[in-house]
């Protein structure tokens, strides 16, 4: 039993679990729940231990060294500033213009991911030729290293080494000179690449369709379009869900496309990158972690309208029970 | 009555789906074998000439040779490690009762959606004062602690298709909990195991921010770092064949695994998130 | 545990034998630095053995790799090349041992003022300048008589170029993308007009920008029309050197201004028949065009310094012989043979194997000569991204506001008013 489990039966199990932790309380807990306890805190600690170290410190000494005009050419010159750092990320306009571009590549590749990545599921679902093959088709896309997917990408697009100019009959078009050409090649090779990963969500969310729910609507005289929209879609709405918070964390952080294809030329940089290049290009440390520090709270702040508004419930998405 | 309606929409949708997932690793394979003069005077999808030239390049390069034995021996090592750890924290989880289970599963799906870029600035100094910068547990840390929660929920899943009786029946017969995990689940797990560690390899293989701001010399740098080092005859010339000759020799080992596993690694994609 | 041990394992295996190990950052440049480290640790006679180490190709991803070892005060940074402009950077952070007078008169004599002028940081010597670059301009012979020109003749101007240009039908290639190529186009045409960036740049954060002159207004002029000319490369907002080279290869080629590697990459190419054969033959060169018909030209400066790491082990012995040996003048020569790097000595360039290898070596030298280094502080980074930021795209820049613009965004950038 994974996740996407009706609410009663999840509601049964934590009741009967509810129970059985009281019944085991205090003076009754017998040796083996505590040997129990013991082991399950033992086999979890290395995990821990390793995830807090890479995060929970770092985030803790971003949060500290923001607070400092600190730059690591001049050590010396370390000085107390309290919140400025932030006032002057959040007042500067270079930070809104790249939560903008931030937030267009990122809406833009969830929905059309989504729309593709449906289809690709219904593909695989109904495939009767090749089956095998398509699977293994699109898993090779998530499985290549995103800088090689970016580099294909943009040698391709590039006006005098690729082909799509030639073959498109576009002469001399410059992809990568405008700010929204250069974000559709970015946002094309990050949909080529991710979307695999969505389809398998999605897939998955299909095979959860009751079949005799599709063939009754179609007894009934629906369309495919009502059947699909009246049963398939709110019957897998939990995986869409799924699929969609995490590819919009995932795509809110994108770097490695922007770093390789544009390197943030005509207005392209991403949060993500804007962080990096002010702590480690600039080595402006003060203001790059307060920036960083912003960016780890969007993040906080799209998984809590997430979870809250639209409900996610992530102790079914991770198949905690 | 699925019978009866034409298949070959399915059949074409089926085609193009080949061609958009493969064209861009073709076009890879052909700059790959295009003179480095080629790119940028000659426009045109396949190579005028086909040359190895710039597969022998790379492999004469310490650059591109260092690099890789890094991104192999760090890759690995992470991938045991991080799967040993999920191992015993899914273990835990699907198996044990114990105080701060929601709390540890919440907490690697908080790490899951970290910004990494958050991170790098504070984690080098770190590893600067505890002398990891630029090595192996350099990487071989964070990439550990962003493939656990994949590997977590992956292994999770798996392990509650594990039939419960049968390790409660082997507590009766005597066994401790240990011994009930070694002797019963792990056997049943492997396959699972298996999954989990393609998925955190893959993750590893891919990483691209750790390998650029925590390494800095052929020590450690991984092979996805080393392609902005890559270089023509001249500084100012520009290596674009002998980087896709790098990248083409890095994607072999994926198609490789995608080939052999396809079943394993969608399983595992799924099962993480919905029922697979 | 075991990982700490294996990185221990790993990092222990570097020193081989008795012989002291220095190790030499290189900038990538196809081997030509680690051959010559080859040389010199056989020269050395067993005392020191180089071993090199490369960094990234672009010029500012080699800062960000040094500067964040040196502020961790590796001790395995012995020498380094440094891009001329991030010597004064390195320098006023003390991550460099600076020469003493009298080793730094050996450093400096006979070699290209520029190159000192970059090396030299609060008065002292800090690198030692190891090989110079300028740009020239580089045109299609045919295309010149086509238009009437000569690009050699006196006087010759951006503006009578670009009319050329235009009125033939070809381009003007230049870098303009966003990085510091665009930013050595940018100081070249300021300076060319009079002007400077920068002035007054030992004060440091407090340094006067000066880009908001009549000077920074006729830099931004030229850029402005040659990026809405149809002289234009199409690409211009992303070229960088080598878009620039394949543009003056194609159809539309005529002019560009480019650095002395084009001569070799031109042969290179024509020989392994990617370009047309007889493009080489047709390949003239010319100095740097003007920006006012009556001043003189200043070409940009590029290069590179070689400094000694402050906290390596044998900075003030072993280092010191190496970095002696690497800039040697015949190492100098060698090195422009091997690499087609230009020394940083003008005797280099009258040898007569260098003439006939070079045939523009008389006009590199002479343009190195007169050539002005971009502003030289140790806040460069931020004063070349803030001019950046403001003049890109090429397209985008207006003489009457850019240079204001820019001038005020560079000073709040200084004082950590602004993201960059």
């Amino acid at each position: 039993m994974t996740t996407l489990e009706s609410a009663p039966a999840a509601g049964r199990r934590a009741g009967r679990r509810g129970t059985g932790r009281r019944g085991a309380g205090r003076a009754d807990l017998s040796d083996r729940g505590r040997a129990e306890r013991r082991l399950g805190l033992l086999l979890s600690a290395p995990a821990v231990i390793v995830m807090l170290m890479v995060t929970a410190y770092p985030l803790v000494n971003a949060l500290y060294l923001s607070l400092f005009s600190y730059r690591i050419t001049a050590p010396d010159d370390r000085r107390f500033v309290g919140l400025r750092n932030y006032a002057t990320a959040l007042t500067d306009s270079l930070f809104w213009q790249d939560v903008t571009t931030t937030f267009i590549v990122t809406a833009v590749t969830v929905v059309v991911e989504l729309v593709v990545g449906f289809g690709l599921a219904m593909v695989m679902h109904r495939a009767v030729f090749a089956r095998r093959t398509v699977r293994t088709a699109i898993l090779l896309p998530y499985g290549i290293v995103t800088v090689i997917s970016a580099f294909a990408w943009r040698y391709a697009f590039d006006l005098q080494s690729g082909f799509v100019n030639t073959w498109l009959g576009l002469g001399d078009y410059a992809w990568f000179s405008g700010r929204w050409s250069s974000l559709s090649v970015i946002v094309l090779s990050e949909i080529w690449k991710t979307t695999p990963f969505v389809s398998l969500l999605l897939l998955a969310g299909l095979a959860q369709v009751p079949r005799d729910l599709g063939e009754a609507a179609t007894v009934d005289g629906a369309t495919a379009w009502q059947r699909l929209w009246r049963v398939t879609v709110p019957n897998m709405k939990a995986a869409i869900l799924v699929a969609v918070l995490f590819r919009t964390l995932d795509a809110w952080r994108i770097f490695d496309n922007v770093f390789v294809m544009t390197a943030g030329q005509q207005k392209t940089e991403t949060l993500s990158f804007l962080t990096y290049r002010q702590t480690i290009t600039r080595t402006a440390i003060g203001l790059g972690d307060a920036v960083g520090v912003l960016l780890f709270l969007s993040v906080v702040l799209i998984a809590v309208v997430f979870i809250r508004g639209f409900r996610v419930d992530l102790s079914r998405v991770r198949g905690d029970r | 009555m699925e019978s009866t309606r034409p298949k070959w929409p399915w059949i074409v949708a089926s085609a193009l789906i080949l061609v958009w997932t493969i064209f861009p690793i073709l076009w890879i394979v052909m700059l790959s074998f295009k003179r480095p003069g080629e790119v940028g005077n000659q426009k045109g999808f396949l190579p005028k000439h086909w040359t190895w030239d710039n597969y022998r390049t790379v492999f004469r390069t310490d650059l591109f040779t260092a690099a890789l034995v890094n991104s192999i021996g760090i890759s690995m090592i992470a991938t045991f490690a991080g799967v040993v750890f999920a191992t015993l924290v899914a273990y835990a989880i699907a198996r044990l009762e114990f105080p701060g289970k929601k709390l540890i599963l919440s907490f690697a799906l908080a790490i899951a959606m970290f910004p990494v870029v958050s991170l790098v600035g504070p984690l080098f100094d770190l590893w600067r004062d505890l002398g990891l910068y630029d090595t192996w547990p350099g990487l071989i840390i964070p990439y550990i602690s962003f493939a656990l929660p994949l590997a977590i929920w992956t292994l999770s899943a798996f392990f509650r298709e594990i039939p419960w009786e049968m390790e409660q029946a082997a507590q009766v017969d005597g066994a401790t909990s240990w011994q009930a995990f070694r002797k019963v689940i792990v056997p049943l797990a492997a396959p699972g195991v298996f999954t989990a560690a393609i998925l955190t390899f893959f993750f590893c293989w891919n990483d691209f921010v750790f390998g650029i701001s925590l390494t800095s010399s052929d020590r450690a740098r991984p092979v996805p770092a080393a392609l902005a080092f890559f270089t023509g005859a001249s500084q100012f010339e520009q290596p674009t064949t002998a980087i896709c000759a790098a990248a083409v020799v890095v994607t072999v080992p994926v198609v490789v695994i995608v080939l052999a596993f396809q079943r394993r690694i969608v399983a595992g994609l799924t099962s993480g998130a919905v029922k697979g | 545990m075991a990982l700490a041990l294996l990185a221990t394992g790993l990092g222990a295996c570097s020193a081989e034998g008795g012989t002291p190990t220095l190790t030499w950052y290189t900038n990538p440049d196809d081997g030509g630095q680690t051959r010559l480290a080859a040389a010199c640790t056989k020269a050395s006679g067993g005392r020191y053995r180089i071993t090199t180490s490369v960094l990234p190709n672009d010029a500012t991803q080699q800062r960000e790799q040094l500067v964040r070892r040196l502020a961790a005060k590796d001790s395995g940074l012995d020498i380094m090349s440094l891009d001329p402009v991030f010597v004064a950077e390195a320098a006023a952070a003390g991550f460099l041992r600076a020469f003493p007078a009298a080793e730094a008169a050996h450093f400096t004599q006979g070699v290209f003022p520029p190159a000192v002028q970059s090396s030299t940081w609060d008065g002292r010597l800090y690198a030692a300048p190891f090989w110079a670059n300028t740009q020239l301009l580089w045109y299609r012979k045919s295309v010149a008589r086509k238009a009437g020109i000569d690009p050699n003749a006196p006087g010759f101007t951006w503006d009578r170029l670009i009319d050329a240009a235009v009125r033939t039908g070809t381009t003007v290639g230049v870098q303009g993308s966003k990085y510091e190529g665009y930013m050595v186009w940018i100081n070249a045409l300021v300076a060319s007009a009079g002007g400077r960036i920068v002035g007054g740049a030992e004060r440091g954060d407090d340094a006067s920008i000066e880009i908001d002159s009549p000077a920074g207004r006729r830099a931004a002029e030229i850029i402005s029309r040659l990026a809405r000319s149809r002289a234009a490369s199409p690409t211009l907002s992303t070229d960088i050197e080598e878009q620039a080279r394949a543009l003056l290869n194609g159809s539309r080629g005529g002019f560009m201004v480019n650095w002395g590697y084009i001569w070799r990459a031109e042969n290179g190419d024509a020989k392994d028949g990617v370009i047309a054969r007889n493009i080489p033959s047709d390949l003239g060169w010319a100095r740097y065009p003007r920006v006012s018909p009556d001043r003189d030209a200043k070409p940009p400066f590029g290069g590179i310094e070689v400094g000694i790491g402050a906290y390596g082990r044998h900075k003030d012995t072993l280092a010191v012989d190496a970095v002696r040996c690497i800039t040697s003048t015949p190492n100098m020569k060698k090195y422009m043979i091997d690499s087609g790097n230009p020394a940083a000595r003008a005797e280099v360039f009258d040898d007569p194997e260098i003439v006939r290898q070079f045939p523009m070596a008389g006009l590199i030298r002479d343009s190195i000569g007169v050539a002005a280094p971009r502003p030289i502080t140790p806040y460069y980074t931020d004063v070349s991204g803030a001019v950046q930021s403001r003049w890109h795209p090429p397209a985008s820049v207006d003489p009457n506001t850019t240079p204001g613009r820019s001038e005020s965004f560079v000073r709040r950038v200084l004082r950590d008013q602004a993201l960059l």
